[in-house]
């Protein structure tokens, strides 16, 4: 065997209940180096990471935060098929030190399937506030595994907890044999089951035990796995089984499983962990006020706007600027917005496009460089701060335990259109980026309303989209900037929520669908740690640099060539000879209805052709293709009215978001015609909503 | 004296209150979140907060959980005096 003792590589696992701090201790231990592992076959993120520990290699595998180890979710069938396949060395489980009772359940879980288990305590400098007391020797002596208190925040335990992980992975600590709960009545059942898989065992690929009692929980995947090894006899005398416990307890066997799972751990930890009676904190009160109603949702959606506002101000002086602006104070106003750090760098990057101009002369190289790349990539990078800015706000909800009250607070008025307050998250996450908002979707448990999300999320403007409304709005007079950034957004939540309420309406008669609801774990509000929201700051920015970095940069170029090359591949000074002009003389007469003249339909129907690959192009394609520097020269130099800007914005907002977007959206849902389907929509969703929109202006 | 006689769904539970589940009616995925998350019967959960509409907060092993109207209706519990 290749596998010997003395290997000095190991593969160990680590998984924990959701909130246990799981994420924050992979990141210490990997320090931060971790990427998203490739899993054939599997779309949800793991991560993988490597650290070294008294030279050894320790390779890290994160798995998704889950509650046990059921088929429930596609998170909680790949923890589990992974721990089974025998590849990890060793299993980190990590429990919350300030609930062990509940968050064991997942470490018992894992030791009925193997022995080869370290339990980490997290939040171990919390417990002591907290008034708990743990006595882990007890604990480890009792199940037989190392049990290592861990903080992340004060990095106590890490150490011991890499060099127990080690230990069990080397044989010189852990079981040998999975762990037995005594399941009392039950066992005669479970021992039935197992002495029929037993004559099977050689071709069985699981612990015998531990596939009876997945069995008799009623584990649809593993009953047709065991039909395939062991027949169809074999299987009925299974469910039949199955079928006389549930007559005689008049219970769900896998209720009385877990009720048994409870009880036992209630046995072990039962004297090993001490409570103190602790006092409420005054943001106990605080956070009450979340599930009133009313002055919930008020507070949950003055959180998020404040937020938004306060990001905006410092990035690009909106919509402080407007106010002063209509004070009378227009000296502070104009001071606002040209030292806003969007201001700052427009300047930066302008400033840098001409001097190399300057300093190199004109040239088709120059021009590619200062007008082409800097210009295009500028457009876009003058964003970064704001993208900073809103994911520390973000950060610091999730971190802080205030996102799952928004998520009661706002529970009741999503449920009128059909999704639950689940749905908070994503949606949350869908102002900054739809890509992950779609994987944070999984955590929804139920299928229709996640198929429903999966359409109607990507209308939710991500920061991309931001990018095109503040450009648009920068061109007209300060007042109605602010108004189209409003009329954006406005008109993206009304389309998310119409399309959300006809899906939702059409599947009720359909189906009889029910209600939406909610169960959701409230963590106790804590302050965030400061390493994990810059943690969370820095892999947004890095993810936006990357994109700029790249995706903008290479098509800044492709842009460039396609204005300023003829279709004879000679370089030309009038963009309507270009490659560019000739491809969107075709698609022009989109926006003829919207009352743009043929000259100008076509750099705005490239400029939309392009957003399709990513939103952020939009603007960098006009500023290219009208050879100015900034968003709002371009918009002046097109000469476009108040009403037909209204009208694009609001395309721009609701068409497709990018190619990211809707390859997330295929790989989740796995349909094409849903993704067709959801292309489709957004298209005429956006057009018509276009129409309505220009209509409307001229009437106002 | 038969328990059952006693029993009322969690949804109808005032704030402040206690009870031991009895049992949890119904199937599909909900259920089994509930079993992981510690909701089987014989288990005593507090009831945080019922203000009558929107989801009802309990305590259940420490931990504060946010549950649906339309589940508490289905939780079954025995109330039991503090």
């Amino acid at each position: 065997m290749s596998r010997s003792t003395h290997k000095k590589e190991y593969e160990i696992a680590i998984i924990g209940q959701p909130n246990v701090g799981k994420s924050t201790l992979f990141n210490i231990l990997t320090g931060r180096k971790a990427h998203v592992a490739n899993w054939p076959g599997v779309t949800v993120e793991v991560h993988e990471g490597e650290t070294y520990f008294n030279g050894n290699k320790i390779r890290l595998v994160d798995l998704p935060g889950i509650y046990g180890f059921s088929t429930l979710s596609l998170e909680e069938r790949i923890a589990r098929n992974y721990i089974l396949s025998g590849r990890p060395d060793a299993v980190i489980v990590l429990v919350d030190s300030l609930n062990p009772e509940r968050t064991m359940y997942l470490a018992i879980q894992a030791l009925e399937m193997t022995g080869k288990v370290v339990i980490g305590f997290t939040k171990s400098d919390a417990a002591h506030a907290h008034g708990i007391h743990i006595n882990y020797d007890l604990i480890s002596k009792r199940l037989g595994v190392p049990v290592v208190p861990v903080s992340a925040a004060t990095l106590r335990g890490i150490r011991s907890l890499l060099r127990s992980a080690i230990d069990v992975a080397r044989g010189k600590a852990g079981r040998k044999k999975p762990f037995r709960i005594d399941y009392g009545e039950l066992e005669p059942y479970v021992s039935s089951i197992e002495s029929l898989l037993k004559q099977y065992e050689e071709r069985l690929e699981y612990p015998i035990r531990w596939m009876a009692l997945r069995l008799l929980e009623g584990d649809d995947d593993l009953y047709k796995y065991v039909r395939g090894v062991c027949g169809e006899d074999i299987a009925e005398e299974i469910a039949r089984i199955r079928e006389e416990v549930k007559k005689i307890f008049r219970r769900d066997p896998a209720e009385l499983l877990a009720k048994k799972r409870f009880e036992y751990l209630q046995r072990i930890l039962g004297d090993a962990i001490v409570r103190l009676e602790i006092k409420k904190g005054c943001f106990e009160r605080f956070t009450r006020l979340f599930y009133r109603p009313f002055v919930g949702p008020v507070l949950s959606l003055t959180i998020l706007l404040g937020m938004f506002m306060i990001a905006f101000t410092i990035n690009t002086g909106f919509p402080l600027n407007i106010l002063l602006d209509s004070l009378g104070m227009h000296d502070a106003a104009s001071a606002v917005e040209e030292y806003s750090i969007g201001g700052l760098m427009e300047k930066l990057f302008s400033w840098i496009s001409s001097w190399i101009i300057n300093s190199f002369g004109e040239s088709w190289l120059t021009d590619l460089v200062a007008n082409g790349i800097i210009s295009g990539v500028g457009s876009v990078l003058i964003f970064l701060p704001l993208i900073m800015i809103v994911s520390l706000f973000l950060a610091i909800l999730e971190d802080s335990g205030i996102a799952p009250r928004m998520a009661v607070s706002l529970h009741g008025p999503l449920s009128k259109i059909g999704v639950s307050g689940h749905a908070i998250f994503p949606m949350t996450m869908s102002l900054g980026c739809n890509v992950p908002a779609i994987l944070a979707t999984r955590a929804i448990p139920s299928r229709s309303e996640r198929l429903r999300l999966l359409m109607t999320l990507p209308f939710i403007p991500c920061q991309a989209r931001l990018v095109v409304i503040l450009a648009f709005a920068s061109s007209l007079v300060s007042g109605y900037g602010a108004l189209l950034v409003v009329l954006g957004y406005s008109a993206a939540f009304l389309a998310f929520a119409v399309v959300n309420k006809i899906l939702y309406t059409y599947e009720k008669r359909k189906t009889g669908g029910k209600e939406p609801e909610i169960v959701l774990e409230l963590p106790p509000i804590h302050r965030p740690l400061g390493k994990v929201l810059w943690w969370h700051v820095w892999d947004n920015s890095k993810h936006f640099l990357k994109k700029a970095g790249t995706i903008i940069f290479s098509l800044s170029i492709l842009i460039w060539f396609l204005v300023n090359v003829s279709p004879g591949i000679a370089l030309t000074d009038n963009p309507g000879e270009s490659i560019a002009a000739v491809i969107s003389h075709y698609l022009s007469p989109i926006v003829y209805p919207i009352g743009i003249e043929p000259g100008k339909a076509w750099i705005i129907a490239f400029a939309l052709l392009i957003g399709f690959i990513a939103k952020e192009a939009v603007v960098e394609t006009l500023t290219i293709l009208t050879g100015t520097s900034s968003a709002q020269q371009a918009l002046i130099l097109l000469g476009l009215t108040a009403s037909q800007l209204a009208a694009l914005t609001v395309f721009v907002v609701l068409y497709v978001p990018c190619i990211a977007t809707i390859a997330v959206i295929y790989s989740e849902s796995r349909s094409v015609r849903h993704t067709l389907a959801t292309i489709a929509l957004m298209l005429g969703i956006a057009y018509v909503a276009m129409l309505i929109t220009y209509g409307l202006s001229l009437i106002i | 004296m038969n328990i059952y006689n006693r029993t009322v769904a969690l949804e109808e539970l005032p704030s402040g209150s206690r009870a031991r589940i009895v049992e949890i009616m119904g199937r599909g995925g909900w259920i089994y979140r509930l079993y992981q998350m510690g909701l089987t019967p014989g288990v005593i959960v507090d009831v945080v907060l019922n203000i009558g509409r929107g989801p009802v907060i309990i305590r259940v092993m420490g931990v504060e959980i946010a549950i649906g109207r339309g589940i508490a209706r289905r939780i079954i519990v025995e109330p039991i005096n503090t």
